[in-house]
């Protein structure tokens, strides 16, 4: 202002009586951009802290009718009865796991929170020596980026064992699979035990098992500190990929431990023509987790953006696959893997 | 004979005539001064975290000014170019957050003599900033991306200062962001969803003063050496804003070194080299 004032030649009243107005309305408008007040770094502080991210910023409070209010009660009356920072992070994680969500995590310098009765409830439907059996990937698979393949059922079918979607893989790995099993009947594609990974590999992957570009989700995300204030859904869509396209069936292997990024391909998957769903239902993780800090440093990761399938309906508990099959423990014993088994049978 | 006498008088003439022209020719000198700075900073982006990162980083600063004709001298040109990068923790030292940033800006000044020695100038420039800031421990959100274009406000005085049979060159200055455009996500919006599925709804905001005040100021004193001028200064950068109900800050604090030169250009089919000028191109 002092400088605009120089152009002038007005005199020195009338350049105060426009300058001191301005200066008071900048002055006015600097009182209403605060910054949020940060706790204090104490065990009360770092508490107040944590409660309030959840609160304002993990999507799934209303969804899973989660009194939040009513933990901030439970919990508040143990913090300052809390000696040591091992105890109070296992408190503090206790109250996480509140949430119930395989997103939701605390981390520090010497632990790491989690919850995972979103699998260790359920039964495993997996045995990772089952597969490596010699009726499966037996010793002498091949090996294509984060695939383990290897065509089984006499030659009619081809197996890719996937272990996290975090292993990325390029169009050349997936040509190369495809070509190998081009005299099979069709593909299994076994992704129990995968947690997930990326987005972009889920996309990608499900991209050769579809003919057109089709919407087979849903995104939102948080906008306000209310429990449900969310930006309108935006589509999430499967492309066809341009060259490569499998045009056999192909069957998803499920089990509790697909989870997150697999969710994701899974949910993709079930609206291919191609594809089939066999075994158990998806853990869920059906939202795109992210971070935030409290003041004593340590890292908390809680579902942020939440996904669904093309009808508008959750991914978060699950999905459900479109023939349940278990892991037979008679199967199991003499070396058959069940939910294989029902694949095999149902490409052939 | 006659025509031996013509010669050398063409000659003579014509020299004579070039040496009044050289001497008539104005000249733009374009004033550019480089400097390299440590600076002390801290930020508070709360996409990335609630705490404050605080920590140190480097700058490269060029600034070229000069008149817009030589006939002209009420109105200067200035662009500057400013490169940082920067290292911050969290309190807790726990986390990191890398910054690189790049600003550039080009505006006009007017200037003002109202005594011997001291000059004013006002002005305004447009500015386009680029910075990226990087937690990479956080999950889904690593990220923020300073993007932004404002037209600021500028002030600069320069006093000079006859000490020790030098001149000491005194130089303070002011620039304010008045309106522009920012990037600011959404604090629950993930990258993800902004780049992957090209959402970037709520992520574009006009900028004034309502939700974007800042200062950046500095304060330099120019050192004449035998054939060298070099500049000495510390500055001040203190920046708010604010979107999607998060309070950005970025406040920062730096020494500077740096040199200051003028030089003429010359260059194209009307702007030529005279010939006394010696150049590699020829």
């Amino acid at each position: 202002m002092i400088i605009l004032s120089l152009f002038t030649k007005t005199p020195m009243k009338l350049k105060l009586k426009y300058s001191l107005p301005f200066l008071l309305q900048v002055f006015l408008l600097s009182s209403c951009m605060n910054e949020a007040a940060v706790e204090p770094n104490t065990h009360r502080g770092n508490f107040e802290s944590l409660w309030k991210i959840i609160d304002t910023r993990y999507c799934f409070l209303d969804y899973k009718n989660v009194n939040w209010d009513s933990i901030y009660t439970v919990y508040s009356a143990k913090v300052d009865t809390v000696k040591g920072e091992l105890r109070f992070f296992d408190m503090m994680g206790n109250m996480l796991a509140e949430l119930k969500d395989g997103h939701v995590n605390l981390y520090s310098d010497f632990n790491e929170s989690r919850y995972w009765k979103w699998f260790t409830d359920y039964p495993d439907n997996f045995s990772l020596s089952l597969i490596k059996s010699s009726r499966y990937l037996g010793d002498d698979y091949l090996i294509a980026a984060g695939f383990k393949y290897k065509q089984i059922a006499n030659g009619q079918i081809g197996y890719i064992y996937y272990e996290s979607f975090a292993d990325g893989f390029s169009d050349n790995n997936i040509a190369y699979i495809m070509n190998y099993f081009s005299a099979c009947k069709g593909l299994i594609i076994d992704v129990r035990n995968n947690g997930g990974g990326s987005l972009d590999c889920s996309k990608q992957l499900a991209s050769y098992f579809f003919q057109q570009e089709t919407i087979t989700g849903y995104i939102r995300h948080k906008t306000g500190y209310g429990h449900s204030d969310f930006s309108s859904p935006v589509a999430m869509k499967t492309p066809a990929h341009k060259t490569i396209q499998w045009q056999r069936p192909v069957v998803i292997l499920t089990n509790r431990m697909s989870y997150s990024a697999t969710n994701d391909f899974v949910n993709r998957m079930k609206q291919s023509p191609l594809g089939i769903i066999v075994g158990d239902k998806t853990g869920g993780g059906g939202a795109l987790p992210l971070s935030s800090e409290i003041p004593n440093g340590w890292l908390v990761r809680f579902s942020s953006s939440p996904m669904y399938d093309a009808n508008m309906v959750s991914t978060e508990s699950g999905i459900d696959p479109d023939y349940p099959v278990s892991l037979r423990p008679n199967d199991e014993a003499t070396g058959y893997d069940t939910i294989i088994e029902r694949a095999i049978t149902l490409i052939k | 004979m006659k025509n031996y006498c013509i010669l050398l008088l063409t000659v003579f003439f014509s020299s004579t005539i070039s040496a009044q022209n050289m001497e008539e020719q104005k000249y733009l000198l374009t004033t550019h001064t480089n400097t390299f700075g440590l600076s002390t900073l801290s930020f508070i982006d709360p996409y990335l975290s609630p705490l404050t990162y605080s920590g140190i980083g480097i700058h490269y600063e060029s600034v070229s000014r000069r008149f817009l004709s030589p006939e002209n001298t009420s109105i200067s040109m200035q662009s500057k170019l400013n490169l940082e990068a920067a290292v911050t923790e969290n309190p807790a030292t726990t986390s990191s957050m890398n910054y690189l940033g790049l600003n550039y800006s080009w505006g006009l000044h007017y200037h003002l003599r109202p005594r011997e020695g001291l000059r004013l100038l006002a002005g305004a420039l447009l500015d386009a900033d680029l910075g990226i800031k990087d937690v990479p421990r956080n999950v889904n959100n690593p990220v923020n991306m300073d993007m932004n274009a404002n037209l600021n406000l500028s002030g600069i005085a320069m006093y000079d200062v006859f000490f020790w049979k030098r001149t000491f060159t005194l130089q303070l200055t002011m620039q304010t962001p008045v309106m522009g455009c920012m990037f600011v996500p959404g604090s629950g919006a993930s990258y993800y969803e902004m780049f992957e599925l090209g959402n970037l709804k709520d992520a574009i905001h006009f900028s004034s003063l309502h939700n974007k005040r800042g200062l950046n100021s500095a304060f330099t004193i120019a050192v004449p050496f035998n054939r060298s001028v070099w500049r000495f200064g510390c500055g001040l950068n203190l920046l708010n804003y604010s979107a999607n109900d998060m309070v950005f800050r970025k406040n920062e604090f730096t020494f500077t070194v740096g040199t200051t030169f003028d030089m003429v250009t010359f260059g194209g089919r009307k702007n030529k080299a005279p010939r006394n000028f010696i150049t590699t191109n020829n």
